[in-house]
Formats: C-alpha cells, sequence, structure tokens
C-alpha cells in the first residue's frame, strides 16, 4: 500500500470528524463551560461522562441548570447520576435516546510515543482538535479499593473547557478523559478501562 | 478512511520510543530531580553536565532498574556535556540519526524518574549554526531547536527521529529553559575529547576586541571589517606574539577576521600550541606576526 503524506492527513481528519458526533458540551447555566463523552446511549435514555469538577458547581447551585448541547446543536437537559471527585469523573443522565456513542478503546495496554487526540471546547470554543503523543502512564493515590489509580500523561494542549473531553488514539477510539488535576504543562487523563471500571462498579449508586 | 494507516504511525513512534528507552539512563547527580544520560558506547554514558551538581556518589539506573554506581570521565560547562563511566552498563547503544532537517517529526524521549521513559512529540524546529554558548564565548558549529516539550528531568535525554536514531542530546541547560539539541556528530567528537584528556581543547590569544570598519584601501571582496586590539592580556599568546594595543587584526593563517565569531572559529583546538600567521594593520602598513595559539582555561 502506497503511504503518501497527504493519505495519513486525510486519515487524520477523517477520524476526527468522526469522533465529533459523540463529543457534546457541557452548559450550567452561564458557569463554566466543559466537555462530555456520550458513553452509553439506548431506545430513551443516555449517559454522558465528563470531569466531576466539570459539574460540582452546575447542580449544587441549580438542580435543573445542567445541560449538554450536541455536536449537532440539540440541546438536552440532564441529570447528575453519580461524581467522585478523586477519579474526577461524572456520569450525567439524559432522557433522550438514540444519540452516537463514543467507540471505547483499550486503555489497558498503552504505549509511550502513542498518538493521541484530544477534542474539547477550551475557552469556550467548540470542538477544538489538538494533537501530542502519551508522554508517560503513572499512577496516583487514591482513596479507593486497591489505593491506588492509573494516570495517563501526555504533551496534548489543554485548555479549560477541555476537562471531561476525549483522548483518542489513533483509531479514534477514546482512551482516557481529560482531567488535567494536576495542572502545570502535564495533561492528565483517567484511562478508559478505569472510567468503565467505576461505572460498572456502581458503587456510586 | 484509512485508520489503519493512522494506527501504523502511531505505533512506529511508540516502536521509536521503546527502541531508544533501552539505552537512556536515569542520572543521579543532584539532590532533587534526577537526569538522563544516553548509553553510546560500552560502559559509557552521555549526559549534561549541568545536571551534575556533585562529583562523588553518581549512580544511573538502567531501563531494567539496575542502580550502578558511576565515574566522571570529563566534563565541559561551555557545551553542557559530560561523559561518564558506568562499569557493566550493558544496555543496548544508541544509535545516531542522519543529519536533522527542519520540519522533521521529533521525539523529546526522557527518563526523569525510576517509573519508565517519558516522551514528547514536536518537530525540528530549526538547524542552526554558530550558537556562541556560555560566558566562555564558545561556538556550538551546529545546534537543533525543537518544540516538544522538554520535561523535567529531560537534560541529557535524546530527541529521536520517527525510528528511534538519536538527532542529539537534550539540554535546557545551554539556553536557560529552551530546548536545545546538540547533535550527535558534535556530542560525540567532545565525548571523545573528555575521554581522552577530561577537557576539550579551545585555542586562545588573549586580547580584547572590538569590530572596525577598514579604511577604504585594506577592504576586499572578503572583508569589509577587522578587529581593533584594544587589551592585550599580560603573559599571554598574544602578548608573548608581539600583538600590540591598536593593532587591528586582519587574518588568521589566511583566513579574513570580520568578526569576533571569525576569530573563535580559526582558534579552533587543533590549533592550540601551534604556531599560527596573524595579519593586523599597524598604523595603515600591514605586517604579518606569529603567534602560539594557547589553551583557554
Amino acid at each position: 500500500m502506497k503511504r503518501s503524506p497527504l493519505a495519513v492527513d486525510q486519515a487524520f481528519a477523517d477520524m476526527v470528524e468522526a469522533a465529533q458526533a459523540s463529543i457534546v458540551r457541557i452548559d450550567g447555566g452561564g458557569r463554566g463551560v466543559g466537555t462530555g463523552i456520550i458513553w452509553r446511549s439506548d431506545a430513551a435514555h443516555s449517559q454522558v461522562v465528563t470531569n466531576a469538577h466539570v459539574v460540582a458547581g452546575i447542580t449544587h447551585h441549580n438542580g435543573t441548570g445542567l445541560c449538554i448541547v450536541t455536536a449537532d446543536n440539540r440541546r438536552f437537559a440532564a441529570q447528575r447520576l453519580a461524581s467522585d471527585s478523586q477519579l474526577d469523573l461524572a456520569l450525567l443522565g439524559l432522557a433522550v435516546g438514540g444519540l452516537p456513542t463514543a467507540r471505547i478503546g483499550d486503555s489497558a495496554s498503552l504505549r509511550v510515543g502513542e498518538l493521541v487526540f484530544a477534542v474539547g471546547n477550551p475557552w469556550g470554543q467548540a470542538g477544538v482538535v489538538t494533537a501530542g503523543v502519551i508522554s508517560g502512564l503513572g499512577c496516583m493515590a487514591v482513596r479507593r479499593k486497591g489505593g491506588t489509580a492509573p494516570y495517563i500523561r501526555s504533551d496534548v494542549l489543554l485548555a479549560p473547557g477541555n476537562s471531561g473531553g476525549p483522548l483518542l488514539n489513533a483509531a479514534g477510539a477514546v482512551i482516557g478523559v481529560n482531567a488535567m488535576i494536576f495542572g502545570g504543562d502535564l495533561s492528565v487523563a483517567i484511562p478508559s478501562h478505569v472510567v468503565a471500571e467505576w461505572i460498572a462498579d456502581g458503587d456510586w449508586r | 478512511m484509512d485508520i489503519s494507516m493512522l494506527s501504523a504511525f502511531s505505533n512506529q513512534m511508540a516502536d521509536a520510543v521503546e527502541r531508544v528507552a533501552k539505552s537512556l539512563v536515569m542520572v543521579n547527580g543532584r539532590a532533587r530531580q534526577p537526569a538522563t544520560g544516553i548509553a553510546y558506547a560500552d560502559d559509557i554514558v552521555l549526559t549534561a553536565d549541568h545536571v551534575l551538581e556533585r562529583e562523588n556518589n553518581l549512580t544511573v539506573q538502567t531501563h531494567d532498574d539496575r542502580v550502578l554506581g558511576a565515574q566522571i570521565i570529563g566534563r565541559d560547562a561551555s557545551t553542557d556535556l559530560a561523559v561518564l563511566r558506568v562499569q557493566g552498563l550493558g544496555v543496548p547503544l544508541a544509535t545516531a540519526a542522519a543529519g536533522a532537517r527542519a520540519g522533521q517529526l521529533a521525539l523529546a524521549v526522557g527518563r526523569p524518574s525510576p517509573d519508565g521513559v517519558m516522551a514528547s512529540l514536536g518537530v525540528v524546529s530549526k538547524v542552526g549554526s554558530s550558537l556562541r554558548i556560555g560566558r566562555s564565548s564558545a561556538i556550538l558549529e551546529r545546534y537543533i531547536q525543537t518544540d516538544a516539550i522538554p520535561y523535567p528531568g529531560f537534560s541529557g535525554g535524546a530527541l529521536v527521529d520517527v525510528t528511534g536514531a538519536v538527532f542529539g542530546l537534550l539540554t535546557t541547560g545551554l539556553v536557560r529553559g529552551a530546548a536545545m539539541v546538540i547533535p550527535m556528530d558534535i556530542a560525540l567528537k567532545v565525548a571523545s575529547a573528555l575521554t581522552k584528556q577530561g577537557y576539550v581543547k579551545r585555542g586562545y590569544l588573549g586580547i580584547v576586541s572590538q569590530q572596525v570598519r577598514l579604511p577604504p584601501a585594506q577592504r576586499s571582496d572578503a572583508q569589509e571589517y577587522g578587529l581593533l586590539i584594544v587589551r592585550v592580556e599580560e603573559n599571554s599568546p598574544a602578548e608573548r606574539g608581539g600583538l600590540l594595543i591598536g593593532d587591528i587584526l586582519l587574518a588568521v593563517e589566511g583566513q579574513p577576521i570580520n568578526d569576533a565569531d571569525d576569530l573563535m572559529a580559526v582558534l579552533h583546538g587543533d590549533r592550540v600550541g601551534k604556531p599560527v600567521a596573524v595579519r593586523v594593520s599597524r598604523g595603515g602598513i600591514a605586517q604579518t606576526l606569529t603567534v602560539v595559539v594557547g589553551q583557554k582555561s
């Protein structure tokens, strides 16, 4: 197969375009904007994953103020089903079905140097794409079973508003949820398998 | 759409990191943040000079978690390079990449902690020439700049191409905070001098000069300026050779001297201890003196 640089470039753009559909903006009645990922959707309900810190203020101040805006600009009210401030994860419920869900990748066997992309809403701009590589894989202490949780460090450029958005691999699958919880010049993401376990465990219920 | 192509590209970069990772060691030479070193010959590690804040109790940690003692063979603050000997190192050696070109993809790779290597992606931003470095006014004849993030502890690490071959040694110690890369061929030349004699030969005359425009009669196509000697150090090679304040330096060994960089370039290490023909204009009359080049301390 011939691999021209233009073909790689095209593949890049196609992959990002395909991933955009399942990425939403989190809106909270004038409060800060973040990003979310449509994780599940059946006939009548959908679930969105985002960062706990994105929705923390919103529901606290106004239980009905939480809104998500889809890539095709539809607006839905959302409810906070669960949140975990240590993993910086929140799960939102929507009373609407049939939304395009994200493809979830395998984050248990990542390699340093792998290509990654972030899509989010930095500084309120919708659907901004940044690219980089996995810079490192680490472990942080959490007050949960096992006492630690793995995290992904990358060199993708993140800004406020990227929080809760996906870190995508070269195949366009979600391998992490961007959290930026450590600040500094390192972008940090919670691996998707940790998110899946957290949802499956249901200890948030 | 062809996602497999992107995945193949992604795998190749991860392979590049994996390949160089085994040649990178963590260098413990200062109190806080450890740095990185590149294994380039048997039992020999190249690192940045500024990360060695002590001379003794140096250790390195390998990719397979062995902690080994290291001794400094030689170090050069001007180029920010140091060579360590590590008995029983036994790791794969790094391979040098062919010359870098601006725009090429590049990965900065370091081993700043025992948790494994770290990497960041960027491009070769610039391949520059004649970078004046440090207070010694030494000249780095070629250097590479990159926009890949130099994470803390990346000094002494490698900038590699997409195959994992090493463009050069990364350091933030040459230009404060900026990620500068010393091309591997130059780094190895310095390393070879450090291994041989523990220091780098740099020629020196012992003058202070300033650039002046030559009178029309003395100008040529190759030369519009010369160096007016405003000070001659005591007991310096220049004084012994008979150079005087007020002389205008025109040429050394036939090479026209338009500015201080021209002079630095001609006073390279191979000339140390050897006589050179120094052409000056004294009172408007050109004459040639012989000066034995000294070693800059």
